[in-house]
């Protein structure tokens, strides 16, 4: 009884009522804070392939005007490097191959000047003049273009012949025939762009995902890092579609898989990374990723390394990682990982892949 | 009124206040926590077209860049019921309950319970 009038007398004075009030107060800060930092996300069909941004911000409205933002420059940049439209700068570079230079916007230079530096890097492994081999190809009908196609196109397939003017952001193919194709590394460029406009207008966290390259900065709303899924390349159902995931922050990471498109002729897999070097579907891996701070980089590189399989593959990433930091995980035709030392285990389910 | 007010003892009326407190700030919590009202929203070249109840059946027609495309929605399930794209993707994706049907020939986008992308086992996104 004693006890119940003190506590009683204790909650009555002032001492009680702030001890009560300070209870309160802890718990409602915190919660405040926690829906200060709000995750915002969307999604759109573009540049034939599905975007998904996400950001952290303290504001819906900062959120929507940046993703908006985004959205516009990935869609602005994908009007000038569209193949199929013949109304697109890469369209018009590609028309006057071999008869004269044509003046791009900074993005598609950019871009282009990117795609020659790691065909150069990979000595052609991956090489964005493979156009006029890859339209041979029809990996959805799975039609196999006879070989002597393959075989007179290969020629025009050499990016030393792509001359690049820095001064006047000019492109000219010297044969005429040869086709800039530069869909193995744009969708990287693109998050990278989208990245960058999110950031201009103050967004200081987000994911940006083009298909299968995404781009990560700053950290998720709960303060750790972005967790990327990556697919497994031998996938049977729901329960093994990812093989192993990998937490990162201010880096990109995408993936060239066997199993994208693809079709089975006589028991062999075409798929569709080709290698310039022969025109046929390269057979050395079934999926690599590659992780380095840029996505078109990481776009790039992930196809040359594919081409080049794991031990030249690995080679590479050696040389390029004196330029920058960069990491692989490869698994290899016959199911086998090959990870680099800063992204050791990151597969975990290796049963079957 | 006011004088029963002033009878109740301080912290008795802190105590009050805190549960009002308490259980007000439940309906932002639970409003944050759990997914929206599931819904059906379509964007046809990246705007909103139409906005359905998940829990209503019926088809929703859209003029897509292929021509026409039929979204069907049965049981709290969404389907691409037709659609006059070369390689069919989205009808054969079959019945969706969460998540996205893509279309992108025709660039049309059915997203079923919301407008994220709904991704599995906490993963930000997915590269391969």
């Amino acid at each position: 009884m004693n006890r119940l009038d003190e506590i009683q007398r204790a909650f009555q004075s002032r001492g009680g009522t702030s001890f009560l009030l300070g209870l309160l107060l802890l718990a409602v800060i915190p919660s405040c804070g926690d829906s200060g930092r709000h995750t915002y996300q969307k999604s759109r069909a573009m540049m034939d392939t599905f975007v998904t941004m996400t950001v952290i911000s303290e504001s819906r409205q900062q959120s929507e005007t940046a993703i908006q933002a985004a959205f516009n420059s990935i869609e602005e940049f994908g009007c000038l490097i569209n193949f199929f439209s013949a109304t697109s700068e890469l369209s018009q570079i590609n028309k006057n191959a071999g008869v004269r230079e044509v003046r791009v916007s900074p993005a598609a230079f950019d871009l282009i000047e990117k795609a020659l530096y790691v065909a150069d890097k990979s000595a052609g492994a991956f090489d964005p003049t493979i156009g006029p081999v890859m339209r041979l190809w029809d990996f959805h009908n799975g039609v196999r273009p006879p070989d002597a196609d393959i075989k007179k196109n290969l020629p025009l397939v050499n990016y030393r012949d792509v001359v690049i003017n820095k001064k006047n952001s000019g492109v000219f193919l010297r044969k005429k025939g040869m086709l800039l194709d530069l869909g193995g590394i744009a969708k990287g460029y693109a998050a990278d762009l989208a990245v960058g406009a999110l950031k201009q207008h103050g967004i200081t966290a987000g994911i940006v995902a083009v298909g299968g390259d995404v781009r990560t900065f700053g950290l998720r709303a709960d303060g750790t890092a972005w967790n990327v899924g990556i697919k497994n390349p031998r996938q049977t159902g729901a329960k093994d579609e990812i093989m192993g995931t990998i937490r990162l922050t201010d880096k990109a990471i995408s993936t060239s898989g066997d199993y994208e498109r693809y079709f089975i002729s006589d028991g062999r897999r075409f798929h569709h990374i080709l290698d310039p070097q022969t025109g046929y579907p390269s057979d050395r891996a079934r999926s690599v990723s590659i992780i380095a701070r840029d996505g078109v980089f990481t776009d790039g590189f992930d196809t040359a390394v594919f081409v080049l399989g794991p031990r030249r593959g690995l080679d590479l990433i050696k040389e390029i990682n004196r330029d920058f930091e960069v990491d692989a995980i490869i698994i290899d035709v016959n199911g086998v990982i090959y990870e680099t030392d800063r992204v050791k285990e990151t597969i975990k389910d290796a049963k079957n892949l | 009124m006011l004088r029963i007010f002033r009878a109740v003892p301080l912290a008795d009326k802190v105590l009050f206040f805190f549960m009002l407190t308490a259980s007000l700030s439940g309906i932002f919590v639970v409003r944050e926590a759990l997914p929206q009202a599931a819904d059906v929203i379509v964007e046809v070249d990246g705007r909103p077209v139409r906005t359905a109840p998940l829990s209503v059946d019926g088809t929703m027609a859209f003029n897509g860049d292929c021509g026409e495309i039929q979204v069907e929605i049965k049981n709290s399930r969404v389907r691409v019921s037709e659609a006059h794209c070369p390689n069919k993707l989205c009808v054969q994706q079959g019945w969706v309950s969460r998540g996205v049907i893509v279309c992108l020939p025709n660039n049309v986008v059915v997203f079923i319970g919301g407008r994220g992308t709904g991704t599995k086992k906490g993963l930000d996104a997915v590269t391969g």
